[in-house]
């Protein structure tokens, strides 16, 4: 485990930041694409994150919210979740349906769907942008989405790490629409195979 | 008034104070379960998270046993019988283990919420004790909270109101 720890050093990190804001910077290009407005990105901050102290970064552990979950597989495994708050991922529903803002007000089969695309969008930039670093290739599994408590939803994350990891990595993001901003977490639960080519690559380079 | 007590993650506390809620809020896959001895007013709730310690994974170091059910409710236990509770007296409730990921080709393999609960009701078997009641599995998050001066335990999922159990 010390292995783990040790991978995730401030050099790694760096490097995790420069590949993550291209990856979101292409999501953004993505998602404005598929919407047909310019949908803009702040640049995303890191942070590296012991697994039990999750929830207290997050806060509000029974507030209700919308996860997006999909694994990725090939080169290297891992897990993405996107948890956006249920009152965002309403606006968000809106903003990718067309309508009007708070036109959405219950989340269906399929404003779900639609927010599952977007999980899956920002997921499919993301990887590939680390893999046109590393060189490698992966394919993401097909999205899954949950509305439930915050809590509930961040238990996926710390179960399947649970095991296996000490450590998971936040990114932390918003996307804007004018004055619309939508904050949006993702949680990336790498393997050790994953840092062990990430880290590979960086004493390459 | 109230004093809210929350159980993160792989947490527990045992409490006799009157105005005491020991809460545990949005569990998902994880366990909440609380022990209550209803007449030396004292109560007990462990936030366990994994089913059981997995061998070289994680490092040897008790202050990690609430994360694990099977540790977690001997530690627990204990705990509750430190603080003065009467063994055969014990009142076990267990909320949580839902299965949140429903996606094809996903569940089987992650369904840590129901290994959860068979390790539980496995590791009670062997402590010789009863579970009274349960609000487990499925696939929604709850909360739980214990109330002391009651003995009370009550659920909520999302959307509803909090209700006993």
């Amino acid at each position: 485990m010390t292995q783990t720890i040790a991978a995730f050093d401030e050099d790694l990190l760096k490097k995790l930041t420069i590949i993550t804001n291209e990856g979101i910077k292409n999501a953004a290009v993505g998602f404005s694409g598929m919407i047909g407005r310019k949908i803009e990105v702040s640049s995303p901050r890191l942070e590296l994150i012991p697994l039990l102290t999750i929830p207290k970064v997050i806060g509000g552990l029974e507030d209700d919210a919308v996860g997006v979950y999909l694994r990725f597989e090939g080169d290297m495994f891992g897990q993405i979740m996107m948890i956006i708050p249920y009152q965002k991922g309403l606006e968000l529903a809106d903003l990718l349906m067309g309508v009007a803002e708070g036109t959405t007000q219950t989340l269906g089969q399929l404003e779900r769907s639609a927010l599952g695309e977007l999980g899956n969008l920002c997921s499919s930039f993301f990887l590939n942008s680390i893999a046109k670093t590393i060189g490698a290739s992966f394919r993401p599994s097909p999205p899954a989405v949950m509305v439930d408590m915050v809590g509930a939803i961040l238990d996926i994350v710390v179960a399947t790490a649970g095991g296996v990891n000490e450590h998971v990595l936040l990114v932390h993001t918003n996307f804007m629409d004018g004055p619309r901003c939508v904050e949006t977490d993702f949680w990336v639960i790498p393997d050790m195979k994953a840092l062990d080519l990430l880290l590979k690559k960086k004493t390459d380079a | 008034m109230n004093n809210t007590i929350t159980l993160g993650l792989g947490e527990q506390a045992v409490s006799r104070a009157q105005e005491d809620v020991l809460v545990a809020y949005g569990l998902g896959s994880c366990l909440g379960i609380s022990m209550i001895d209803p007449v030396n007013h004292v109560a007990g709730l462990l936030h366990a998270v994994l089913p059981e310690k997995v061998n070289g994974l994680i490092h040897e170091d008790a202050s990690t046993d609430s994360k694990f059910v099977d540790l977690g409710i001997e530690s627990l236990l204990s705990a509750m019988l430190n603080g003065g509770a009467n063994r055969g007296r014990i009142i076990v409730r267990m909320v949580g283990g839902a299965n949140m990921l429903i996606a094809p080709g996903l569940t089987s393999t992650f369904d840590i919420g129901t290994r959860n609960i068979e390790k539980a009701r496995f590791t009670f078997q062997r402590l010789n004790m009863k579970i009274a009641a349960e609000d487990v599995g499925g696939h929604t998050g709850r909360t739980v909270r214990v109330y002391v001066a009651e003995g009370r335990v009550t659920v909520r999922v999302i959307g509803q109101k909090e209700h006993d159990i």
